[in-house]
């Protein structure tokens, strides 16, 4: 019999704008904060967007002064401290890492798009034999996860996975498969992005920035009426996943559970609503039926919102084919309010965070959502936090959906455990 | 320029490399054994030198680098066959 | 419940040695070599010159429903690519429901030239004459996405870029999709578009071949690097036989590693947890493989790591045995489409009972002492053949085809 394994997350890291562990950010959304601040990364004089989501990051604080840093560019940087936050979290720091083959694998749109184009600048100033060494091994887009594997010492199946603002979640589904068809016991997935002249160029050019059109006000509040793009941020988020039986075997505490999860594609890339609409039913249809679950049974959103005018209402059209009416009375949780459109990263951070605010019993709001926009019919999106009823005898049910920039969707289905101290048996009754 | 200031700004190219303080690098610090330099960071201290001092060195030279001390030598090396050939230069015209 | 078994049933291939199926393989048989000095920019300021570039390749062959030209070359290749497999498939597109059609790519630098055109108007000053549409047109999973677009194609649409592995962990992932029941059909491949970005660094290292790439000679010197695109179509074996299609080989499993060591420096440990880990999903033990497709380079390095890890993995004694060869001394590293080119190989080798050669191997090498295909491709029996694939990062990936037995 060759009965597909359940697959667990046991620990959680991240680092972002709004603090390093999903409880600090948590407590930040709460309180309607977010990361959005004048860039100090690189020079905007000229440019007429000016902010974004970057993250303070001194990276000695986070990966001490032991061992040489250089070698590493950003996204590495911030990939390597949200592992270490995850291996603390799930307690696999204290295992052996190396007898355990752990993997990795990290979704990320570019890489370190800045690292390529550094290299090519200063061959191209220099003179090709002055081109660095260094920055191009950084130059292939799975430096990060190699330098994570590196740093770590995770020897398991490493892989890399792009496909824009979905990377991540797309990894965390990748991942989900590996483990159960026995590839691998343990692996860390979620996604990794750093905010860069080069990404924040081409996406102002490209108008898809708030603010960057017509020189309207920056808007960035996603599924507003008034909304005019993303503000674009950085951070890395991952989910330490393991076999039930491996977690189990070692007395790690289970989080959630990942049920199921779907991609499909957009062949309209993201030009026709309908077709856009029609793919993300697909996925999220496909997801359901691998969780063996109904769309009634959902308890909670975790959306890919970001302020931009088509895909937010393009990701509510897709929703409400899956959910029908039921969609105006579901919470959700939208993480881009606050903490930006982080890429790569963001499919992380939307699954550690509805995790933890499932965990936590209250799901932040949007602040400065002044009224929804059309076809948006999700009437639970308020400014301030959604407190939930008290756990019942079950987990709690969420689908995740991470829409691409340009025709990717991905829909991940988790059941989320209460935590040990509330009186539940945390994992003993998941279905 | 003298071997004092050569061999101070080898040290700290060879500081921002390794990521450490240059004034903690040894005249005879070995790149591997000393400072556990891997061979990617070897080769970027060789181009970052032969670039900071304009020596146009070839490619195994400086693949051949293992020490600070053979870094100072290479730079003063390259600086006395470039007077010499001024100096040819100047006699022939 | 048995698993589905998985077929490859079509096979397109953009390459330095020519386009399509039958020419490409003809010419590896006949042991050509398509590295000539490069042409597509100027390499006077490098001390080598050498590169693998495809030649003759018309995008507008291809491209039926969208525009050739609002594309990166990479993508340009893999619609070809993915175009040659379908029809080498004979799948039409009322054959199939396109919502159950997965695209999974591979590649290494997605599209660096576009990058690269970015850079010359940041470096010039004019930032004004940067292209609106860099976002639409550089990040490496608008390769995919392009095939599913031009083909409608609405099934998981995946991105790799696992660097010169990556078109052996597409073929995984594509293995996998279809057995979990996630698509019908797969077309899983690599692409990768000539760079200055990657000739510079490779360049650099030191790591380029001046005059020959020499895989597993003494006198090697360096790789070449090169272009390219790969797609095979991926099928149940049950699909394949219901609709009449003819079966090059079935993958029985892959391995995945990482080093964890050194970020472009290889460790046959790891190359070997690969091999290893691929033998026992497929089942098959070292003395079955009849053929292995070298990552094989042509650096001082890697032939030398891998020559070890193929050791350490089938023991001396069978290691010497089995044939090795690398397609890359005729058409140089095509990076992200390497191993998607190599998997064809593979897959080919089974179907026609002949591996290509590994040419310009003059000169014995006693830490490279494995039998190499000297020059001279070979008819053989091969039942199952192995495809190694290494990466900057420490990737590592190998898959096994094999001849598809008749049930």
């Amino acid at each position: 019999m060759s009965s597909r394994r359940r697959v667990v997350v046991t620990g959680m890291g991240l680092v972002s704008t709004l603090g390093f562990s999903p409880r600090s950010v948590h407590e930040n959304l709460v309180r309607g904060l977010d990361g959005f601040g004048p860039i100090q990364l690189f020079d905007t004089e000229q440019l007429s967007v000016r902010t974004a989501g970057e993250i303070a990051f001194e990276a000695e604080e986070h990966l001490g002064t032991g061992r040489n840093l250089r070698p590493l560019d950003r996204t590495a940087r911030l990939v390597i401290a949200a592992a270490a936050r995850t291996l603390d979290s799930s307690g696999l720091a204290e295992v052996e890492i190396g007898s355990q083959l752990v993997g990795l694998v990290l979704g990320s749109m570019f890489g370190s798009v800045h690292s390529i184009a550094a290299f090519d600048r200063r061959a191209l100033i220099a003179g090709p034999s002055y081109a660095k060494p260094l920055q191009f091994a950084n130059s292939v887009i799975n430096a990060a996860a190699g330098q994570t594997a590196i740093w770590h010492g995770l020897k398991g199946i490493n892989s890399t996975i792009a496909g824009g603002s979905l990377a991540g979640l797309s990894a965390l589904g990748y991942a989900t498969d590996l483990v159960r068809d026995g590839r691998i016991d343990t692996v860390l997935a979620g996604g990794g992005e750093e905010l860069c002249n080069e990404s924040f160029f081409g996406f102002l050019k490209a108008g898809r920035l708030a603010g960057s059109r017509n020189g309207a006000p920056a808007r960035s509040v996603p599924f507003d009426a008034d909304r005019n793009g993303f503000a674009l941020a950085e951070g890395a988020a991952l989910c330490s996943l393991e076999a039930e039986e491996t977690a189990r075997g070692r007395g790690a505490e289970v989080l959630a559970e990942i049920l199921g999860h779907g991609n499909a594609f957009d062949a309209s890339r993201g030009r026709e609503a309908a077709s856009a609409a029609a793919a993300i039913a697909r996925g999220g249809a496909a997801a359901l039926a691998d969780a063996g679950l109904n769309a009634e049974e959902i308890d909670l959103l975790s959306l890919s919102g970001n302020g931009s005018p088509e895909g937010d209402r393009h990701e509510a059209l897709g929703l409400a084919e899956i959910f029908g009416e039921r969609l105006a009375e579901i919470p959700c949780l939208v993480v881009k309010a606050g903490l930006g459109e982080s890429l790569g990263a963001s499919g992380g951070f939307q699954t550690v965070m509805l995790i933890e605010a499932a965990r936590r019993g209250s799901i932040p709001g949007i602040p400065g959502l002044k009224r929804l926009g059309v076809q948006i019919p999700l009437k639970t999106l308020s400014t301030g936090p959604r407190h939930l009823s008290p756990w019942g005898d079950r987990p709690r049910l969420g689908l995740i959906h991470a829409l691409g920039l340009d025709g990717g969707t991905s829909s991940l289905v988790v059941a989320i455990h209460p935590p040990s101290n509330s009186g539940s048996l945390a994992g003993e009754q998941a279905s | 320029m003298n071997v004092e200031s050569i061999r101070s700004e080898i040290k700290e190219i060879i500081g921002r490399v390794a990521s450490i303080d240059p004034g903690t690098i040894t005249d005879n610090a070995s790149f591997v054994d000393d400072l556990d330099l891997d061979s990617l960071s070897l080769l970027e201290i060789g181009v970052d030198v032969d670039y900071a001092f304009k020596l146009g060195v070839p490619e195994e030279r400086l693949q051949e680098l293992r020490t600070v001390q053979d870094s100072v030598e290479l730079v003063l090396e390259k600086f006395k066959n470039r007077t010499e050939n001024l100096a040819l230069a100047g006699e022939g015209s | 419940m048995s698993r589905p078994r998985i077929a490859v049933t079509g096979i397109g291939l953009v390459t330095p040695l020519g386009l399509g199926r039958k020419t490409v393989w003809k010419r590896l048989l006949e042991g050509h070599c398509g590295i000539a000095p490069v042409r597509s920019y100027d390499t006077s300021r490098f001390n080598v010159h050498l590169g693998a570039e495809v030649e003759d390749f018309n995008p507008e062959t291809y491209f039926e429903n969208t525009d050739p030209n609002a594309v990166g070359q990479a993508s340009q290749f893999a619609v070809g690519a993915a175009r040659m497999a379908l029809t080498d498939a004979s799948i039409a597109s009322g054959d199939i429901d396109p919502g159950r059609v997965a695209v999974v790519m591979g590649t290494t630098s997605g599209e660096p030239r576009e990058v690269e055109r970015f850079n010359d108007h940041f470096v010039s000053g004019e930032h004004e004459k940067i292209d609106e549409n860099f976002i639409g047109l550089y990040p490496c999973h608008v390769i995919a996405g392009i095939i599913s677009e031009e083909f409608g194609f609405g099934g998981p649409n995946v991105m790799i870029p696992v660097a010169c592995a990556a078109g052996n962990y597409a073929m995984a992932h594509g293995f996998d999709l279809l057995r979990a029941g996630r698509a019908d059909v797969v077309l899983a491949g690599g692409a990768d578009s000539f760079s200055r970005i990657t000739y510079t660094g490779f360049a650099r290292l030191g790591a380029v071949a001046p005059e020959l790439c020499q895989p597993f000679d003494k006198n090697r010197r360096g790789m070449v690097p090169g272009e390219g695109a790969a797609v095979l179509v991926l099928e149940t074996v049950q699909r394949a036989r219901e609709r009449g299609a003819p079966i090059y080989a079935e993958i029985g499993g892959y391995g995945l590693s990482c080093d964890a060591h050194h970020m472009t420096a290889a460790d046959p440990d790891g190359a070997a947890r690969a091999m290893a880990m691929a033998l026992v999903m497929a089942r098959v033990l070292p003395t079955a493989v009849s053929y292995i497709s070298a990552h094989g380079t042509g650096t001082p390095t890697n032939d030398r790591q891998e020559t070890k890890a193929v050791k350490r993995v089938f023991g001396e004694r069978i290691a010497r045995r089995v044939p090795i060869s690398s397609i890359k001394s005729m058409i140089g590293h095509t990076m992200g489409a390497a191993s998607a080119i190599e998997a064809a190989v593979c897959s080919l080798a089974v179907a026609s009972q002949k591996v290509p050669p590994t040419i310009h191997l003059e000169t014995a090498d006693p830490e490279c002492d494995l039998d190499y295909v000297a020059n001279e491709a070979r008819e053989i029996p091969v039942e199952v053949a192995m495809n190694n694939a290494y990466a900057f990062g420490g990737n590592n990936a190998s898959v096994i085809f094999q001849k598809c037995q008749i049930q």
